[in-house]
C-alpha cells in the first residue's frame, strides 16, 4: 500500500511548461464548452448508441437481483399489503367516479364556452438502461432515440409524475436531464393560487423555487405542476409539493427517478406559433388612426413635413369562427364581476 | 519479449498501460448501472490511476495523459466539457509539486495523500462548476463522493501496485 515502495522515475519532473500549456488548453476547452454546450453531444450520443446493447444486457441481472430482493422483502408483509391495497382500491374507486363526473361536467362547460382544446400529446414508452449519479450531474439513459421520434426538450414522466427532460437524443438512446440536476430549470405553477415559478435543480434531492411574481404567498403543501409556458412542456404534468426547509421553499418530487424503470416520453404536438411578421398596420401610428410616414425620398429635395391629417382606418372584418354559437346579445357586465 | 516485439514496441505498450488504465477506469465509473441503486455516488475511478502513476512514474503519466483522461471523464459522464480535464490537471500540478512528501507516505498516510489530492481535484471541479453555472452546487454530494473514492482507493491501489509490479516493471526492465 505504500507509495514509497516504488523508486521515483524522477525526483521532480520538468513538467512545468507542459503543465502550463495543458492548463491553458483545459481553460480554453471549458470556455469553448460554455460557448457551445453541445460540443460533446455527438460523441456522447455515439457512445451511448453503441453501448446500448451492453447496457441493456448488464441491467437484466441487476434488475433481476433488485426484483428478487424487493420480492423477498414483500413476501413477509403480503397479507397486510393485500388488506391495504383493497382499502386503497375502494377509496380510489370512489375518486374515480368523482373524477369521471367532474370530467364530464368539464367537457360540457368547455363545449359551451368554445374552449380551445388541449394540445395533443403523443407519448413513447421507454426503458431506463442506465443512471449516472455524479457530484455535479444526475442523468438517466433511455433505450429510445431519434428512430423512435424522440427529440430534445421532451418531457419524461413515470407513473407518478415528471422526472426530467430529454437533453440529448442519439439514434437508439436518449439522455434525460433530471429535475434535480444543476442544469434543470422548468416553468411550473403552484396550486392553489396560480403562482408562477421556475423550478431549478441544484443536485440535491429537492429542487428550489424561484418565484417570478412579487408578493406571492407560498406555504408548504402546495401542488406543483408544469405550467406549459413556452409550449415546450405540456401543462399540468404533476411534479411535486412544496415544503419549507428552513431557508427556502423546495419541492418534494412525486416521481423517484432512481427507481423508475419504465417511463413515458411526451411529445407535445402543438408548438408555440411564430408571431406574424409586423405590417404597417401594426405600427402605433396606424393603430392610432394616423397614416404611417412615407419613406424618405431619394432625391436631393428637402423632406416635406408629414401630414397630420388623420387617415381613416380600413374597415376590419372579423370572420366567424367555424363552430361558434350565435353571439348573444350584449349584456351589461356588472362592475364586480371577477374576470378570472 | 524484446526479441519478438523490439524495445520501442515494449516501451510504447508499457507507456500506454497507465493511460489505458485511466481510460478504462473512466469507462467503468461511467457505466450507468449503479449497484447501490443510486444511493451512493459513483467513485471517481479515473482519478486513481492518474494520481498513482503521476506519483510513482510521472514519465508514464504525463500531464497531457492526465488531461485526456479527464476529458474522457467529461465526455462519458455527460457534464460540461473540460471540467474534470482541468481538475485532473490541477491534481497533477499538486502531485508534481508535493511528490517528495506524498511518495514517502505509507499505509494510512498513502490514503491520506490520495485524500489530499482528491480534495484538490474536487475543489477545483467545484469551483469550475460554480463559475460555469454561476451557482453554488451543494457540497454534500461532493463529500459523499470523497468518502466513496477513499473507500475504493484501497482495492484500486492494490490492483495498480500489482500492475506496476508485474506488468510495467518487467516490461520496462527488458528495455
Amino acid at each position: 500500500m505504500a507509495n514509497g515502495t516504488w523508486r521515483l522515475a524522477r525526483g521532480r519532473s520538468n513538467a512545468q511548461i507542459p503543465l502550463a500549456v495543458v492548463g491553458v488548453i483545459a481553460v480554453l476547452l471549458i470556455l469553448l464548452g460554455r460557448a457551445q454546450p453541445t460540443l460533446f453531444d455527438h460523441a456522447r450520443a455515439y457512445v451511448s448508441d453503441r453501448a446500448a446493447p451492453v447496457l441493456s444486457a448488464v441491467r437484466l441481472p441487476v434488475d433481476a437481483v433488485g426484483r428478487w430482493f424487493s420480492g423477498a422483502e414483500n413476501v413477509f408483509a403480503l397479507y397486510q399489503e393485500n388488506v391495504r391495497l383493497k382499502e386503497e382500491n375502494a377509496h380510489l374507486m370512489e375518486w374515480q367516479r368523482t373524477a369521471q363526473a367532474l370530467d364530464q361536467r368539464l367537457k360540457r362547460y368547455q363545449l359551451l364556452l368554445n374552449v380551445v382544446p388541449d394540445p395533443e400529446v403523443a407519448n413513447i414508452t421507454a426503458h431506463v438502461i442506465g443512471r449516472s449519479s455524479r457530484p455535479f450531474l444526475n442523468t438517466t439513459i433511455l433505450d429510445a432515440g431519434k428512430r423512435n421520434h424522440v427529440k430534445p426538450g421532451e418531457a419524461v414522466i413515470d407513473e407518478r409524475g415528471m422526472i426530467g427532460r430529454i437533453f440529448l437524443a442519439g439514434d437508439h438512446t436518449s439522455w434525460v436531464i433530471l429535475l434535480t440536476d444543476l442544469n434543470s430549470r422548468i416553468p411550473v405553477i403552484l396550486q392553489p393560487g396560480n403562482i408562477q415559478a421556475i423550478m431549478a435543480g441544484d443536485n440535491s434531492g429537492a429542487p428550489t423555487l424561484d418565484i417570478s411574481a412579487s408578493g406571492a404567498q407560498l406555504k408548504s403543501g402546495l401542488h406543483v405542476a408544469t405550467s406549459g409556458d413556452g409550449a415546450l412542456l405540456p401543462a399540468g404534468l404533476p411534479v411535486g409539493t412544496t415544503y419549507w426547509d428552513g431557508t427556502q421553499f423546495r419541492v418534494t418530487l412525486l416521481a423517484d427517478a432512481g427507481r423508475s424503470d419504465d417511463v413515458r416520453i411526451l411529445d407535445l404536438k402543438t408548438r408555440a406559433e411564430e408571431p406574424p411578421a409586423p405590417t404597417t398596420g401594426d405600427l402605433p401610428v396606424s393603430a392610432a388612426g394616423l397614416a404611417p410616414l412615407a419613406p424618405p425620398p431619394k432625391s436631393q429635395n428637402p423632406t416635406p413635413a408629414p401630414s397630420l391629417r388623420p387617415a381613416l382606418p380600413a374597415p376590419v372584418t372579423i370572420p366567424p369562427r367555424p363552430n361558434a354559437a350565435p353571439a348573444p346579445a350584449p349584456a351589461a357586465v356588472p362592475p364586480d364581476v371577477d374576470n378570472q | 519479449m524484446q526479441e519478438r516485439f523490439g524495445p520501442s514496441a515494449i516501451r510504447l505498450f508499457a507507456a500506454f498501460v497507465p493511460f489505458g488504465f485511466g481510460l478504462i477506469a473512466a469507462a467503468i465509473a461511467n457505466f450507468p448501472v449503479s449497484l447501490s441503486g443510486g444511493i451512493l455516488p459513483t467513485p471517481m475511478l479515473a482519478m486513481m490511476p492518474v494520481y498513482f502513476w503521476c506519483l510513482v512514474r510521472p514519465d508514464l503519466m504525463p500531464v497531457w495523459a492526465a488531461f485526456l483522461v479527464g476529458v474522457a471523464e467529461d465526455l462519458l459522464c455527460g457534464g460540461p466539457p473540460g471540467i474534470w480535464g482541468a481538475a485532473f490537471v490541477a491534481c497533477y500540478a499538486f502531485v508534481d509539486r508535493e511528490r517528495d512528501a506524498l511518495a514517502g507516505l505509507a499505509g494510512y498516510g498513502a490514503i491520506l495523500g490520495f485524500a489530499a489530492a482528491m480534495l484538490v481535484t474536487g475543489g477545483t471541479a467545484y469551483a469550475l462548476v460554480a463559475l460555469y453555472f454561476v451557482k453554488l452546487p451543494p457540497v454534500a454530494p461532493l463529500i459523499a463522493g470523497f468518502a466513496v473514492n477513499i473507500f475504493w482507493y484501497i482495492p484500486a491501489l492494490w490492483l495498480m501496485n500489482a500492475v506496476q509490479r508485474r506488468v510495467i516493471g518487467p516490461l520496462r526492465s527488458d528495455i
